[in-house]
């Protein structure tokens, strides 16, 4: 549990190395957008929003702070116009789920008219389903363009008492039909 | 009744006795090249005394053997350790003997000359056994004489499934448990026959069915069991049945301690693997760089005119299956086509015709058999 | 066979080995490559085998099945040994030629010689231009050594590096003589492969591991694949020297399960080096012990990339992790893991046996050593070429490779697979090198270069790879997914002649934020094909948004099929080709092609006799069936 010090936003941080830079740049009141990230989960570097700048020694790269673990002395820098302007692209890939995001960036239409759905298989439901309930009643199915959220079939039913995908879903797409659970299918129909 | 105490790890996994020293330094061998601690005798009375000392999990017996034969030391065994799975090994096969053996217990039955394959499938389904019906074997030693008579009526059966019922309770299960798991498994065979069109008696289907479940224990002890080795598993599984049937992931998953979802996400991830059944012919068409600049997409439109079918489908006829695959190496001849194990550099129509033809002939004189 | 128990034992076998090599007066080696098996290799084996038996040859002659020669194009290829008479393309038929000929009277069987046009013929392998123009330091043995037999190997002089390094060189050594060398590694990164040990070497574990990528996934490049089922043991040797170096006891070789020759070739060497006592405990009484596993790839490109393929070993889906910390640090079940491609393990022994020093002049300065590439695509001689590094594309494209054929013109040349670049023409002088690919707009990659010419489309070839990378990425992260999903329908509009003004700026924009933040190579890559078609052939993307014209009349959408009646003669051979049957006319009367049953195929290009040349491509769709411009000449 060693302590170091690292620099955010201009500002002297101490921390525990090793620790995500996310929270510490979070603690130090960086305001980071998050769209996959949950700390029960393990799972995490899937939707990107949260890379900052990071300066080690004469190394300056893009980094996502939720997986990268901090050290003594880099130099972080959580937004700049470069990064800014890749988080608005991000968020406009993803238009019309995040709305609260696409708010938050000014985007009200998408200038992507290629197929997607309502899922940004940001994982939190697969996640949970998988580490923390140990029900493994949902998967990732595929890969690349085509990969997907599926039930394993014919274990629906054993998940009525949970419902813990539903509250955790970014997109609204776990819906709760009739108090049984199901896939949106909506989603996958532009695919 | 036996609680359910954790199984006494035995110093040695084999014991082969037989006379023939090509055999038992052949056997050794292979067995310790497994992994399986193993020790070998020369003739039956040498035999009984290191089963004794020793009690292993598998024996393997060679029939005659000058002195005490292979008969007389299964004939003992019961009484050494009724643990001991043995299989029975000889040159000379004859039904009586076969019979002879089975009904004094024996579990499997090797013809000489055996494959290695053979003998460690063998041999790792002896080690299964003994791990499943240890605990209650030692119960059931008196019974197990009555258990390997040929059954000869429905009520052989019944007083069999009986005594399963009891091994499985033994093993906590409970008899309302059993009657649901067969039930489960019984809809999977029925809808595997179904999903194959095939029509069966419901007795061939469970058979097949069985067969199958029998082919994934062999393949997953294979791999010792490793989940680590879960691709492997699902690779060997799909070159043998040339696709993934539902129920032989199943029971990977189950075997392996698994769940099924990482299962499925691993079969949908890689290319190799089918969950649905393919034709009897599989052709593919690289789509690799250098075919593609070759022009292998106008090849491609030539075949799926020809075959009536899209790349990543299969007619319904269940004859051919159309794959899309990216560099299978002979980029030289490009653009290349493979059917089944044959490649084709840059066929012309005409060529191509001809191989499907062929095909289509194997397939129909496979229908009439 | 008994185990080799001390150097001695090694040194003894291999003057055995040696001994019963020269003991066989004359030797037949066929290239047994699955490419030359797919072009009927095996019937010219057994074809040949039966005529040693018929004239009763066997105590003179033998015939050796060797690995990949290179001369892909020109397989099946045969090397008469001693008089190096040198056959290509040759067929089961010739057997009893070659066998009359070049065995009995010992002469060349001429018409069997390579030969360009006229040109005289060449008699001997190392004298055809193709390998004239190389250096084969990897692939020479391939034509020598049956990959089947551990002895032909250590007859060659395998397996002496390995001795070298056990008993007369320390670990640091090693890795000092590895640095030294300048190696870097062949599977794409180029990153320094002794700085990489060391990394591994200084990680603080008892357990190390040390892995080769055999995964190969480029489409184009199957060098490694050749390497593997050539000489499998000469990656041992390799990988039993690094593991030494590195301080590892167990190894994986992760093979793609698409080779399933490679597989059983590097099994079976496995399996004959733990006989021998090379793997295994204490490796000729040094002490040392390694062994090593055969893992089978699944089919999946983005498991090449080095924590994906890790993570496979494991068991699970193979998807990349972030590398923040590296993998030679925090590897395979966590622990410190060297992972190397096929073609940088191959390197290692050369350099123990001949010295970094050595090692470190062939090549350039930053890039020492060879490079295997294949060319492939629109040349004439396509294989496998080893060249120095520093090279020039015109010598290996033109000089080695013979220019392309039907003298059309050459367009670009990609290197770096789907995450290289795509260099045009007047970059043709670019030394193949590390650093120089880079600074020209691609990279090296692992060694595919394919060769496009004037009828390749390059908004067709962008597209390509796009649509490759998108079902071939994993499907984790955003940018990548969602940004290739983008960038392909954007170009799927564009070949379709939907493209709109403002398309390439979006494009370009995608690019951008897909290479910043994309969590593996695969993605951070993916946008390079893209721009660098946009940075050389930007005029054929414009042709094909504001004219909805492709230029090289590759674009199905935007050209099609047409038959002139007045040139046709109603033979028919158009309408028997047609697989789709979309050739109406009636024999002897001139043909018309329903536009909207053609697939594109061009078979019907392709055997209109070109004394009639009846059938063309036309810019532009078709015109509607039932418009009155339409006019057929019939009769």
């Amino acid at each position: 549990m060693t302590q170091i010090t690292l620099e955010i936003d201009g500002k002297s941080v101490e921390a525990v190395e090793g620790s995500s830079l996310l929270d510490v740049a979070r603690q130090a009141g960086a305001d980071i957008p998050t769209l996959c990230q949950n700390a029960e989960l393990n799972e995490k570097g899937s939707c990107r929003l949260c890379m900052v700048e990071v300066v080690k020694g004469k190394k300056r790269s893009l980094v996502a702070s939720c997986a990268y673990p901090v050290q003594n002395g880099l130099v972080v820098r959580t937004s700049t116009p470069e990064i800014e302007k890749h988080r608005k692209l991000l968020v406009e890939l993803l238009y019309p789920t995040a709305l609260h995001l696409a708010k938050r960036y000014g985007i009200e239409k998408s200038r992507f008219d290629g197929p997607r759905g309502d899922c940004n298989l940001c994982g939190l439901c697969v996640n949970y389903c998988r580490d923390v309930a140990h029900k493994n009643v949902l998967f990732f199915e595929g890969r690349g363009v085509d990969r997907k959220v599926s039930f394993v079939p014919g274990k629906a039913h054993e998940c009525s008492s949970c419902g813990a995908c539903f509250e955790l879903c970014s997109g609204g797409f776990v819906v709760n039909n009739h108090g049984t659970l199901g896939l949106n299918e909506r989603a996958y129909s532009g695919r | 009744m036996p609680s359910q105490q954790t199984l006494a790890q035995t110093e040695v996994d084999v014991v082969v006795v037989d006379d023939e020293e090509t055999i038992r330094e052949g056997c050794r061998m292979a067995l310790e090249g497994e992994g399986l601690r193993t020790e070998t005798a020369a003739n039956g009375a040498l035999g009984l005394e290191l089963l004794a000392r020793v009690r292993p999990r598998v024996a393997l017996l060679d029939l005659r053997m000058p002195g005490v034969a292979g008969m007389d030391v299964l004939k003992r065994l019961p009484d050494i350790d009724p643990r001991i799975v043995p299989i029975v090994i000889t040159g000379y096969a004859s039904v009586e003997s076969a019979v002879d053996s089975m009904k004094l217990g024996a579990f499997e039955f090797l013809t000489k000359p055996f494959e290695t394959t053979q003998l460690l499938d063998s041999v790792h389904r002896g080690i299964h056994r003994w791990g499943t019906y240890a605990p209650a074997q030692s119960e059931l030693a008196p019974r197990r004489a009555k258990q390997t008579q040929t059954l000869k009526s429905q009520e052989d059966a019944l007083l069999k499934s009986l005594e399963a019922a009891e091994e499985y309770a033994e093993l906590g299960g409970t008899p309302t448990a059993l009657a649901d798991e067969l039930r489960t498994l019984e809809t999977q065979a029925d809808y595997h026959t179904r999903q194959l069109g095939v029509v069966h008696k419901k007795g061939k289907a469970l058979h097949d069915f069985v067969a199958d479940l029998h082919a994934v224990d062999a393949i997953v002890s294979r791999h010792q069991s490793k989940r680590s080795a879960l691709i492997q598993i699902l690779l060997d599984i799909q070159s043998q049945k040339n696709w993934l049937p539902s129920h032989m992931l199943m029971w990977t998953s189950r075997r392996l301690g698994v769940p099924m979802g990482r299962i499925l996400e691993v079969a949908t991830f890689y290319e190799a693997f089918s969950l649905t059944p393919q034709g009897r012919h599989e052709v593919q068409i690289c789509t690799g760089t250098a075919c593609h600049v070759r022009h292998a997409p106008e090849l491609l439109a030539t075949i799926s005119s020809l075959l009536g079918i899209k790349p990543g489908q299969t007619d319904s006829d269940l004859n051919f299956t159309f794959k899309q695959v990216h560099c299978l190496g002979c980029c030289a001849l490009a653009p290349v086509v493979k059917v089944d194990s044959a490649y084709y550099g840059n066929p012309s129509m005409k060529k191509l015709k001809e191989i499907f033809a062929r095909c289509e002939k194997d397939a129909q004189a496979e229908g009439e058999n | 066979m008994p185990r080799l128990e001390s150097p001695k034992a090694l040194v003894a076998l291999r003057v055995k080995a040696r001994g019963q090599r020269a003991a066989m007066p004359q030797r037949i080696s066929v290239c047994g490559g699955t490419g030359c098996v797919a072009a009927k290799a095996s019937g010219c084996i057994d074809a040949l085998n039966a005529a040693i038996t018929r004239h009763d040859l066997s105590s003179k002659v033998e015939v050796q099945v060797t690995g990949c020669h290179g001369l892909c194009e020109r397989g099946p290829i045969v090397v008469i040994a001693p008089q190096q008479y040198c056959y290509l393309g040759v067929a089961a038929a010739d057997a009893d030629e070659i066998i009359e000929q070049s065995i009995i009277k010992g002469r060349p069987v001429e018409r069997l010689m390579y030969q360009v046009d006229k040109a005289e013929r060449i008699e001997s392998q190392d004298k055809i231009p193709f390998f004239r123009g190389q250096q084969r330091l990897l692939l020479e043995a391939n034509s020598r050594i049956d990959p089947r037999s551990i002895e032909d190997y250590i007859a060659i002089g395998g397996y002496t590096a390995l001795e070298q390094a056990l008993f007369r060189m320390r670990p640091e050594e090693i890795i000092e003589s590895v640095k030294e060398s300048g190696l870097r590694g062949r599977g794409g990164g180029g990153f320094p492969t002794g700085r990489k040990w060391e990394t591994t070497r200084n990680a603080p574990s008892d357990t190390k591991y040390v892995i080769v990528n055999a995964d190969e996934g480029d489409p184009g490049a199957y060098m490694d694949r050749s390497l593997l089922e050539g000489n499998p043991h000469s990656i041992l040797e390799g990988l039993i020297i690094g593991a030494y170096a590195i301080g590892a006891n167990l190894g994986y070789i992760y093979v793609r399960q698409e080779y399933p020759l490679a597989v059983e070739n590097t099994l079976l060497a496995i399996e004959q080096a733990r006989e021998q006592g090379l793997l295994g405990k204490d490796i000729l009484g040094s002490g040392f012990s390694f062994d090593v596993e055969v893992h089978r790839g699944a089919g999946a490109f983005v498991s090449g990339e080095s924590s994906a393929l890790i993570a496979a070993i494991e068991g699970q889906v193979g998807r990349p992790r972030e590398k923040y910390v590296h993998t030679s640090v925090c590897g395979l079940w966590d622990r410190p893991t060297n992972l190397n491609n096929v073609e940088t393990w191959a390197n290692i022994p050369h350099i123990i046996n001949k010295g970094a020093k050595w090692f470190s002049t062939v090549g350039t300065k930053t890039s020492t050593g060879t490079k295997v590439f294949s060319l492939v695509g629109k040349v004439r001689n396509s294989g496998l070429v080893e060249v120095p590094m520093g090279t020039s594309l015109r010598t290996i494209v033109y000089d080695i490779g013979g220019g392309i054929p039907g003298d059309k013109r050459l367009k670009a040349i990609q290197t770096g697979g789907p995450s290289g670049g795509f260099l045009p023409e007047s970059m043709l002088d670019v030394p193949v090198d590390f650093d120089e690919l880079v600074e020209a707009g691609s990279m090296m990659g692992s060694g595919g270069m394919i060769v496009m010419d004037e009828n390749n489309c390059m908004v067709d070839a962008a597209r390509f790879y796009v649509d490759f990378l998108a079902h071939e990425s994993c499907g984790k992260c955003l940018p990548c997914r969602e940004g290739l999903r983008q960038l392909l329908h954007i170009l799927n509009r564009i070949v379709a002649g939907e493209g709109r003004e403002g398309d390439l700026e979006l494009m370009e924009e995608l690019c951008e934020t897909v290479a910043t933040t994309s969590l593996c190579a695969l993605g951070k890559s993916a946008p390079n094909p893209v721009r660098s078609a946009l940075k050389h052939f930007r005029s054929e993307f414009e042709a094909h948004i504001r004219e909805k014209r492709c230029p090289s009349l590759a674009c199905v959408s935007l050209f099609h099929y047409h038959i002139d009646a007045e040139r046709c003669n109603g033979c028919s051979l158009c309408q028997k080709n047609c697989a789709p049957n979309a050739i109406h006319g009636e024999h002897k009367k001139s043909k018309t092609i329903d536009q909207e049953s053609c697939v594109k195929c061009g078979a019907c290009e392709t055997v209109c006799p070109p004394k009639l040349a009846a059938v063309s491509k036309v810019a532009g769709r078709a015109a509607p069936k039932d418009s009155p411009l339409l006019r057929q000449k019939t009769g």
